[in-house]
């Protein structure tokens, strides 16, 4: 085991050889003085002729002493003093690290890095209070409990001679957990390690106290917005939702009066079957969305070569809207990409039945796919109004709507989707005014390696 | 109307079956209806319909299996009903042998168009069948396996050919990507659907005018392929 090279005042032992050499030789010196006023003493004579050179011999030597015990002090001071600095140093920068971990978890780890360079602990780990009860393996729960209660360091010797410590880490809002760790005898037994253990627990005490408000802020945070989403959801639901199934209530209520011309009949079962399949519509991208941002989705992903579903999704669209024109410019030879080629079906259809439903009518609508570099990029533009006023990424948000109260139906979803199932491929996706006026939303696919399928002939 | 062609309907959800039923009977057909898979099975066998529509999620048994049983004894056309969470169940019975699916909601007449094609090709099954088939402007030549269009020799791998008279063969009908890859490459192609990705593709690059909006040869995404005339 390595005894720490910076903290804990290191090597006592030239301090101490220092020590031993100054204290001899102040021993030497007094022996001296004695002797001298022995000799005086001795040496009266009847002349008396020596007596005045012994006796300024004898104080001075006695004046040098006292500046010798003073220096000696002086010097032990200047040690202790020394070696306090240094031990505050490294506490110091304990404490610098500790305040760069976020989570209880860092605070932990920079703990048990600290500890094993400073003195050299090994097998340190941190007792929550939630395991007081049942601690981990050696440790039993009395020792922990005594240990908190008396809030002290707390020693059991070890078999193989080490001591096993338990450290309480005591803060203002109370014990934030127990500190257990194993060090070398010749570590504990030092005069400083008491009082510096405690305050690197108290450090630690501090430390995990923060983080654990800080993840408590955190979470009310997140109540917060999620608070503000289902408002934002229940909202949206109302609004959306329950206007066109109003008008489906009362559509059929007239339908079912019977009086109507069977023109006015027919016309009327008609947009009420309309109106039920975009009702159904939203709700399956309700529970799209739900799916999606629960995580649940796998993606079921293959190569294939986009045009296929570019084809799709436009013999969908002509079918829905059959005069809309969609000019395609789709290069022959794309690369495939790895793809679930049901969600970016998706994707490619909320794009462009967003740009039939908020560009007018005779606006007509672009769909380019390009390469660029190692990403294909798909482009839907059109000549409408272009987008609303502000940032473009809300757009992309959870029920934002490109015109609030407007008579264009849905309720904001289609976007979000878009951007989870594009990002769940990787991909990125943007939109941005265009310059001749109208709207463009673009995405990209990494293309990646397409497997060499040919050789298979 | 003793003439008028059989179908029978299995839905469990009353509503859905009266809508579908009374759409079917102002159509000319006659419609035999069962709630259950059992009771499908009772009427298949007693009514000999000329088609089923089949609803999936069944209160009694998987709508698959029912499909496998039947297919055991009889050619007779199935149309598949499937809810949007039933992905998987869709091409689960497409590959049990079904012939069509329909995702809940839809139109009627969208049912009524594809139930019509099916007996179309009911029909046309048990008729000898000829050596050639025709498509738009297209002809194929079975036994002397030369693909025409107006006349005029278009030059096909064996693969692509394999693949395109598999597909004529069977026009209208959803062909899986398993179903085509293992009766084109055998069974252990099975999984590989990109090889059917880039041989469709170079098909289509043959046969299509325009191949990134196909006339014949239809995606089916996520499921398969359909053909049409």
């Amino acid at each position: 085991m390595r005894i720490p090279a910076a903290a804990l005042p290191s090597s006592p032992q030239p301090t101490r050889l220092r020590a031993v050499f100054l204290e001899g030789g102040l021993i030497i010196a007094w022996v001296a003085l004695l002797l001298m006023l022995v000799l005086i003493l001795l040496s009266r004579g009847p002349d008396m002729t020596d007596t005045p050179y012994f006796l300024p011999a004898s104080l001075m030597l006695a004046v040098a002493l006292t500046v010798g015990h003073t220096t000696v002090r002086l010097r032990r001071h200047a040690e202790i003093a020394e070696r306090k600095s240094l031990l505050s140093k490294t506490l110091y920068e304990f404490s610098r690290e500790l305040s760069g971990a976020l989570t209880a978890a860092d605070v932990a780890d920079t703990t048990f890095a600290f500890l094993a360079s400073a003195v050299g602990a090994r097998n340190a780990r941190l007792i929550p209070p939630a395991e007081f009860a049942t601690p981990p393996f050696p440790v039993p729960a009395s020792r922990i409990e005594a240990c908190v209660e008396h809030k002290r360091l707390n020693w059991e010797p070890l078999p193989d001679g080490a001591q096993h410590a338990l450290l309480p880490l005591a803060a203002a809002s109370g014990t934030q957990g127990v500190l257990a760790f194993e060090a070398m005898p010749a570590v504990v037994s030092h005069p400083d390690f008491v009082e510096y253990i405690e305050t690197v627990a108290s450090l630690v005490a501090v430390a995990l106290e923060r983080s654990r408000f800080a993840e408590l802020a955190r979470e009310t945070e997140v109540r917060h917005a999620s608070e503000v989403l289902r408002s934002s959801i229940l909202g949206a639901l109302s609004h959306d939702l329950r206007t066109p199934l109003a008008a489906l209530v009362s559509m059929a209520d007239t339908a079912a009066l019977g009086k109507a011309s069977p023109e006015r009949q027919k016309r009327l079962l008609e947009a009420i079957s309309r109106q039920a399949m975009t009702i159904c519509q939203q709700m399956m991208n309700l529970l799209d969305m739900a799916k999606l941002s629960s995580g649940s989705v796998e993606l079921n992903r293959a190569w294939q070569p986009v045009d296929e579903v570019v084809g799709v999704v436009l013999t969908q669209i002509r079918g829905q809207w059959r005069d809309r024109e969609i000019s395609v410019d789709l290069p022959r030879n794309l690369p495939p990409v790895c793809i679930d080629a049901v969600l970016i079906e998706r994707v490619l259809w909320n794009l462009l039945e967003n740009a039939i439903k908020y560009a007018p009518e005779d606006a007509p609508i672009e769909l380019a796919v390009r390469q660029l570099g190692d990403r294909l990029e798909i482009s839907v533009s059109d000549s409408g109004p272009g987008l609303p006023d502000g940032d473009a990424g809300r757009l992309f948000n959870l029920f934002q709507r490109g015109r609030q109260e407007s008579d264009v139906t849905g309720v904001g979803l289609g976007l979000a989707i878009s951007r989870s199932i594009v990002e769940a491929h990787e991909g990125e996706i943007g939109a941005s005014d265009r310059l001749g006026g109208g709207a463009c939303f673009r995405f990209t696919l990494p293309i990646g390696n397409p497997p060499d399928v040919l050789a298979l002939g | 109307m003793s003439d008028s062609k059989t179908i029978l309907l299995v839905e469990d959800e009353r509503q859905m079956r009266e809508a579908v039923a009374t759409a079917l009977e102002c159509e000319g057909f006659a419609v035999c209806e069962a709630a259950s898979a059992s009771q499908a099975a009772v009427e298949a066998a007693a009514r000999r319909p000329d088609a089923v529509i089949l609803d999936l999620g069944l209160p009694d048994r998987d709508g698959i299996d029912f499909i496998r049983d039947y297919r055991a004894w009889s050619p007779t056309p199935i149309l598949v009903l499937s809810a949007r969470t039933q992905e998987k169940s869709k091409v689960d019975a497409l590959d049990a042998g079904a012939d069509d699916y329909l995702t809940k909601p839809f139109g009627i007449a969208e049912l009524l168009a594809r139930v019509r094609v099916l007996l179309r090709r009911g029909q046309a099954m048990p008729a000898a069948p000829e050596p050639k088939i025709r498509f738009g402007d297209y002809e194929i030549n079975c036994v002397t396996r030369v693909v025409e269009r107006a006349g005029e020799a278009l030059h096909l791998t064996q693969i692509e050919y394999r693949l395109l008279v598999f597909l004529a063969a069977n026009p209208g009908r959803v062909m899986t990507h398993h179903h085509l890859l293992t009766h084109i490459w055998g069974a252990q192609a099975a999984d590989n659907h990109q090889y059917l990705r880039v041989y469709v593709g170079h098909l289509r690059q043959k046969i299509e005018t325009s191949p990134a909006c196909p006339r014949h040869i239809l995606t089916e995404i996520g499921v398969g392929y359909r053909f049409e005339p």
